[in-house]
């Protein structure tokens, strides 16, 4: 059960490069299985999420391979098969909605019961109403409503034929902050209902995070990496999903490993060392491996604080502060190191540090928290 | 009315109506196609639809006489199934206005199909329903402003045809002298006061049909 995906979508710059045997400009290679759960594919825009989405609704036809749903054949070049979007069973939910301006609520969610007799109609679109808290709405137009109201109908209609599958194309993106919160939380709610798999695209973080069982991570038309968020956010297998999950100091130097503690390898970065514990992975000394550290893991403290006081401790210089409401975030410049470091701290902890523009202080790099791919 | 005056009103918007209907009908279908189907030699399909637009009108009408004609290439056929000529009678004036208006309908309206959002269709197939489905109730609504606007346009576009239709239909009275060849007619002849009335029918009758679509369309919200 669920939905299995493997295939292939190649772009070209002409129609005609295909035939002469040009390299595609772009190639979408997927391949990820999921259950009855809701799945985010993160990504930046251009990854090739949208395209997945598109292949697997039949919107698109890709190149080759293999989609089913539910033991369904959606599509398989091999056998020729690729069923028509209309007899895919799927609810699909646009970024902006696409509700039909002329038609009201009620004969917008009531669009995809074709041939329903007209009083279980009738009663599946109360149901949906219900469902999604926008009874009382059913005579109005799209253009009555508020952007939430919007893609609380257009989920209303995507669910009401009943669909094997819900796919939702950056369907808050253009919704403000609280309307957001309570639609994501609506979602999760629906697929527990529902128990039907959910595939939901977000370049946004927190979304991600806070929604999603499980994350399919999209890097110029691959998929990089899928796991639980935590997984995927503390633990990214490469730079790219590193920089994905904003893991924004990431750099590259070379393993020396002079004191022999077990468990821990150190790096030499310029003329600084910074030790991390060793990852499960084999790494030698002289080889050159790329590590990272989220800012939100960087410690700030007073310059007062002795400079011997822990491992990993940097005397650096705030290149800017940078307020994001509830933290702050400051760029750093550490001495004989060539990068500046990012650090985000809680607005609490920076009122006992607080600093501005040009101010010396120390920067930990906390060694539990190192991430070495 | 005087007869002088009744005729070519009454056969002009025969003629019109009639030419309006059909260029409606299969410039929707054209539209559809060239607005929302890919295929080979869509560019030729396009400029052949659109060259009498900028012909001049009397090669429009030259052309048709020599397609429709007893030795053209239809006008053959039609002689050999009916023993019929089209040409000269008010038939003809039919074919040359759609000829010269279906241009106006078919740029307008695939300019409007166009604009219509693909996403609306691409939700409509989501939720089961077919091409022609959702072209018929999807897509046309929405761009129902742009049918109307060509519509609109095709039908002043047949109502004032001069250069073809005299080269196809002539300027036989009481059977093919429409409106604007009656003006011509008459002023040729030093008839100002016929010429004058007929003019003056012609201006309300425009200004009329221009208003009342304006009215229309701002009655509708989408």
């Amino acid at each position: 059960m669920g939905i299995k995906v493997d295939f292939r979508k190649r772009y070209y710059n002409k129609k005609s490069d295909k035939k002469r045997g040009i390299a595609a400009t772009f190639t979408l290679d997927v391949q990820f299985e999921v259950g009855n759960e809701l799945v985010v594919l993160f990504g930046r825009s251009g990854s090739g999420k949208t395209t997945t989405l598109q292949c697997i609704s039949g919107l698109l036809e890709p190149n080759g391979g293999k989609i089913t749903v539910n033991d369904n054949v959606y599509f398989d070049c091999h056998k020729r098969i690729n069923l028509p979007v209309q007899q895919r069973s799927l609810g699909y939910v646009f970024q902006n909605y696409a509700l039909f301006p002329h038609m009201d609520v009620n004969k917008n969610i009531g669009y995809g019961l074709k041939g329903w007799d007209k009083e279980e109609k009738e009663k599946m679109i109360r149901e949906m109403l219900q469902m999604l808290q926008i009874d009382g709405l059913e005579n109005n137009y799209p253009s009555q409503l508020s952007g939430g109201q919007k893609q609380r109908v257009a989920l209303a209609r995507a669910l009401a034929p009943k669909p094997d599958i819900l796919l939702l194309d950056e369907p808050f993106s253009a919704l403000d902050m609280v309307v957001r919160m309570k639609l994501r939380e609506k979602i999760k709610e629906i697929q527990r209902e529902l128990e039907i798999p959910v595939l939901f695209i977000t370049h946004n973080h927190v979304e991600a995070f806070t929604i999603a069982d499980k994350v399919i991570i999209f890097h110029e038309g691959r998929v990089q990496q899928t796991g639980t968020p935590e997984e995927v956010f503390y633990h990214p297998k490469n730079r790219h999903v590193a920089e994905l999950v904003g893991l924004s100091n990431i750099f590259e130097d070379t393993v020396v490993n002079e004191e022999n503690t077990p468990g821990t390898l150190t790096l030499k970065c310029g003329n600084l060392q910074v030790t991390a514990n060793k990852p499960d992975f084999d790494c030698n000394i002289s080889e050159r491996i790329t590590w990272g550290i989220r800012p939100e893991n960087l410690r700030i403290l007073p310059l007062s604080d002795s400079l011997e006081s822990g491992e990993n401790t940097y005397q650096a210089c705030v290149k800017s502060v940078v307020n994001k409401g509830a933290s702050r975030v400051l760029a750093l410049e550490i001495e004989e190191h060539e990068n500046l470091l990012i650090a985000e701290i809680a607005n609490q902890l920076f009122e006992d540090v607080d600093l501005k523009a040009g101010d010396k202080c120390l920067a930990m790099i906390e060694k539990s928290r190192i991430v070495i791919f | 009315m005087p007869d002088q005056i009744w005729f070519p009103l009454v056969i002009t918007l025969k003629i019109a109506i009639l030419s309006t209907f059909v260029v409606a009908l299969i410039g929707i279908i054209i539209s559809y196609i060239l607005a929302r189907r890919d295929f080979r030699g869509k560019l030729i399909a396009d400029s052949l639809v659109t060259l009498p637009l900028v012909l001049p009108p009397t090669v429009t009408g030259y052309l048709l006489v020599v397609l429709l004609g007893k030795n053209g290439f239809l006008g053959n056929i039609l002689y050999d199934l009916t023993g019929w000529t089209i040409l000269f009678t008010w038939e003809a004036a039919v074919i040359a206005a759609f000829v010269v208006s279906l241009p106006l309908m078919v740029k307008t309206t695939t300019a409007a199909i166009e604009a219509v959002d693909r996403e609306f269709e691409y939700a409509a197939f989501t939720l089961g329903r077919k091409e022609l489905e959702t072209a018929l109730f999807i897509t046309l609504p929405l761009a129902k402003k742009g049918i109307l606007a060509g519509t609109v346009l095709s039908f002043a576009r047949a109502v004032g045809e001069f250069g073809a239709t005299l080269m196809v239909a002539g300027n036989i009275p009481g059977r093919t002298n429409t409106m604007s060849i009656s003006i011509y007619s008459a002023f040729q002849a030093g008839n100002s006061e016929l010429a004058n009335m007929l003019v003056i029918i012609l201006v309300v009758m425009s200004l009329l049909s221009m208003a009342i679509t304006a009215k229309l369309v701002n009655s509708w919200k989408i």
